[in-house]
């Protein structure tokens, strides 16, 4: 059984396609998600190894999905749309396979074929996926897209990952680690990130350590591991 | 006083001489605008010989000349400046040295001098930015008196023996004095009054052209048939006074009107010569009357004599011609022949602009048409998909979305019209947003707020199916939920207007089909109410997006929204 998952923003869309995928018996359905953010949180607690995915969906599409996702946590991906636009012709090569709506049963057992054979040859999934530019947070039940140049620096604490902008903090699902992989915000200290373009100076100080003031004039801690990354980063 | 009635027979000669002039071609260079220098050598030459005439007319008195010579001198120096008048004094004081007699000398340098008093009254005036006062007989009289009290100063101071000029003076200078200034007050008068007429001419034509120009445009505006070019030569004939007028086609005549209409029908083949000329080699055709008459094939007792055929072109392509034609018992009037000639160049370019504004918005037209006939494949495959869901739940609703399905594709494919009432509009968008409704399920909300007397409304076809499309795929279809949308139609500020609004404030300038179909229907709008109508697009972001249509409120609207409100 390939623990599934499936993603799409209309309901009856998701209930047909839950419906195909059990009739195949060749899957165990961990749920179904609405959205992106959704989404991003069940495949951190269920870890699944396929993503039945949905392009067209409000606010993040598919593919901002897949670039929100961890590089260990990364499942294989069938790609599911209403209409081959343009978006999966450059994509063919890079996704496992993908489905067009309404999706009939002879073609959902090829991929059931597709999927198992990739699964047992033990591939691990890997998608070339586009930087972020846009980090996406909750915001009173809203989910707002804070454009990644915006952001001052990125914190975290026991209760998650905070951004902080000129307008306020945010919290965010994403992790410090898809942070600083898929956007230019760069690594100081193990729980800090700091947009580069945002800083004002850099205080060394002794035993090897540093000190960051960003523009809003807030003080970050730079340790000796980082500093010597963000000295080359830098070119200082 | 024999003397005063010779110099007067003299200036009965100026007099006839300046009318001459008045009728030459180089009437034209007094017009007030800077001399070329051709012209100035033609004027020196009219004057030169004018001066020189004044000495031959002149009556030999006690071995001197009595004369008009000064008249040329003066006049040349008024009218061309100092370099004119200083020429054509020299010129016609050599002369007089060259006749000889006691005054020879005196009376050269006087003629020179008097040239150049001409020439220094037009510099004067000129620069005291009055040049109009130049062809003031008063001016011309008075210079020319100075002139010739100068004259007889320099006769007196130069001719020797000095007994003999005085007496010379004495027997000549009051009649020289008189004839020469009346007779310069005359020569400039006469071709005032030439010019006072020319101008009167020029401005009456100048005001009937404007006026047949303006009531006419409009009409052909309307296009190129038979109607219009009815309503056309009407005006063209009350306004030119020609004997008839007529406007055809390349094969028939479209509308006649005046003298032979008894025989000259609108529908009668092109038969004439100078017609058939006109429309096959493209060019002005002209039969004066009388070295070439206008003999009309149709009837021997056709009162018409002459024609002025002008060919009407499109794009160098004779789509027809407009022809003015006179009886034989009138000449036809040049400025008439310019004028039909300017009419149909003028003509030429309006119907070049009618037909690049109906190929306009044929395009649209078409582009629309086009638009409209293509299925739009995401919402065709979403709204299979949602159906094929619904089907294992619920038959009866399945069947009833297939059938809003079935009548949204039929209307898009079989619309022949090019209006429809509002209220069709209305039902056709609504299959489609009961689709997109199934779909979306409680993510979408539709609200309509129609005013019942719009109802009947008619508007172009296709108008609303764009704005709700965009409202979806740009608006509902990027909210997580709760998305709304509008539609409106009501009465404002004598408009009409209909309005789709949505909640999601997502709308950018578009650049997809669907923006196209929204450029497409404003420019569509615009092309049949003009400018003032069409579309509205107001985003507040995040907020919402509104799009209005405005339209004209028809005379029975307005009277109806008067009994309501």
């Amino acid at each position: 059984m390939i623990r599934a998952l499936i993603i799409d923003d209309e309901q009856h869309a998701r209930e047909e396609l839950e419906l195909l995928v059990q009739e195949t018996g060749a899957f165990e359905i961990l749920g179904s998600c609405a959205n992106a953010i959704d989404a991003l949180r069940r495949i951190r607690t269920e870890k699944p190894e396929l993503l039945f995915l949905d392009i067209q969906m409000p606010v993040l599409n598919g593919f901002e999905l897949l670039a929100m996702i961890e590089d260990e946590l990364m499942p294989h991906v069938v790609f599911v749309t209403a209409y081959d636009e343009h978006a999966l012709k450059a994509f063919e090569e890079k996704t496992l396979d993908y489905l067009l709506k309404p999706v009939s049963r002879e073609r959902l057992l090829k991929t059931v074929n597709k999927v198992r054979e990739t699964i047992r040859r033990g591939e691990p999934p890997y998608y070339q996926v586009e930087p972020l530019r846009h980090i996406p947070c909750q915001f009173a039940n809203r989910i707002k897209l804070i454009p990644a140049a915006d952001v001052e620096y990125v914190y975290s604490d026991l209760t998650g990952i905070h951004l902080v902008t000129s307008e306020g903090q945010f919290f965010t699902e994403l992790t410090l680690k898809v942070l600083e992989e898929r956007t230019p915000l760069l690594r100081c200290q193990r729980q800090f990130l700091v947009n580069p373009d945002k800083i004002d100076e850099i205080k060394l100080l002794e035993n090897g350590l540093a000190e960051l003031k960003t523009q809003l004039g807030h003080i970050l801690p730079v340790s000796r591991r980082y500093l010597r990354q963000l000295k080359v980063r830098l070119k200082l | 006083m024999y003397l005063v009635f010779e110099l007067l027979q003299q200036t009965a000669v100026i007099i006839v001489i300046a009318y001459l002039f008045s009728k030459s071609p180089a009437m034209d260079y007094l017009s007030g605008a800077k001399l070329q220098r051709r012209q100035l050598l033609v004027l020196y030459i009219i004057f030169s010989l004018f001066s020189i005439l004044g000495t031959y007319t002149g009556l030999p008195i006690q071995g001197a000349i009595a004369n008009t010579r000064a008249i040329g001198a003066v006049l040349a120096g008024l009218i061309g400046g100092p370099v004119l008048g200083l020429s054509v004094g020299l010129t016609a004081g050599l002369h007089r040295f060259s006749l000889g007699g006691f005054t020879a000398f005196s009376c050269g340098v006087s003629t020179t001098v008097e040239g150049l008093i001409g020439g220094l009254v037009y510099l004067y005036l000129v620069r005291r930015k009055k040049p109009e006062q130049l062809f003031h007989p008063f001016v011309a009289f008075s210079t020319t008196l100075i002139a010739e009290v100068l004259q007889m100063s320099i006769i007196l101071a130069l001719a020797r023996p000095f007994g003999d000029a005085v007496a010379l003076v004495k027997v000549i200078a009051v009649p020289m004095v008189c004839a020469n200034s009346v007779g310069a007050a005359l020569f400039i008068s006469m071709i005032r009054d030439q010019k006072r007429v020319r101008d009167k001419v020029g401005a009456r034509f100048s005001s009937k052209a404007f006026t047949v120009a303006d009531r006419t445009l409009g009409i052909l505006s309307q296009g190129f048939s038979s109607e219009t070019a009815r309503e056309m030569v009407e005006i063209i004939r009350q306004e030119t006074g020609v004997g008839a007028v007529a406007i055809t086609d390349r094969r028939e005549i479209l509308a006649f009107s005046g003298i032979g209409a008894d025989h000259h029908h609108a529908g009668n083949p092109v038969v004439t010569k100078w017609s058939k000329e006109a429309l096959l080699e493209n060019r002005v055709v002209f039969a004066n009357g009388y070295d070439e008459h206008f003999q009309c094939p149709l009837a021997e007792t056709c009162p018409i004599g002459s024609v002025l055929v002008v060919p009407l072109q499109v794009d160098q392509e004779v789509v027809g011609t407009i022809s003015l034609y006179e009886p034989k018992t009138k000449l036809f009037l040049n400025i008439n022949r310019s004028f039909g000639e300017g009419l149909a160049t003028l003509y030429s370019h309006q119907l070049l602009r009618s037909r690049f504004e109906e190929q306009k918005s044929l395009l649209v037209q078409s582009e629309l048409k086009l638009l409209q006939a293509q299925v739009n494949p995401h919402f065709l495959f979403n709204a299979l998909n949602t159906i094929m869901a619904i089907v294992r739940k619920d038959a009866d609703q399945a069947r009833e979305l297939l059938m809003q399905l079935s009548n949204f594709f039929r209307t898009n494919l079989k619309r022949k019209r090019d209006t429809v009432t509002l209220e069709e509009e209305l039902a056709h968008i609504s299959s489609y947003l009961e689709i997109e409704k199934a779909r979306f399920g409680e993510r979408l909300t539709v609200n309509q707020e129609i005013d019942p007397a719009l109802l009947t409304l008619q508007i172009p076809v296709f108008t609303l199916q764009p704005l709700i499309e965009n409202a979806i795929k740009h608006g509902i279809a990027d909210l997580l939920d709760h998305g709304q949308i509008w539609v409106r139609a009501y009465r404002q500020l004598g408009l009409v207007v209909i309005e789709v609004e949505d909640n999601a404030g997502h709308y950018s300038k578009p650049i997809d089909t669907q923006g196209l179909g929204m450029r497409l229907v404003d420019q569509r709008i615009k092309n049949i109410y003009g400018n003032e109508y069409g579309l509205i697009v107001d985003c507040e972001p995040q907020q919402k997006t509104l799009v209005q249509v405005r339209l004209p409120l028809s005379e029975e609207l307005i009277n109806d929204s008067c009994v309501n409100h």
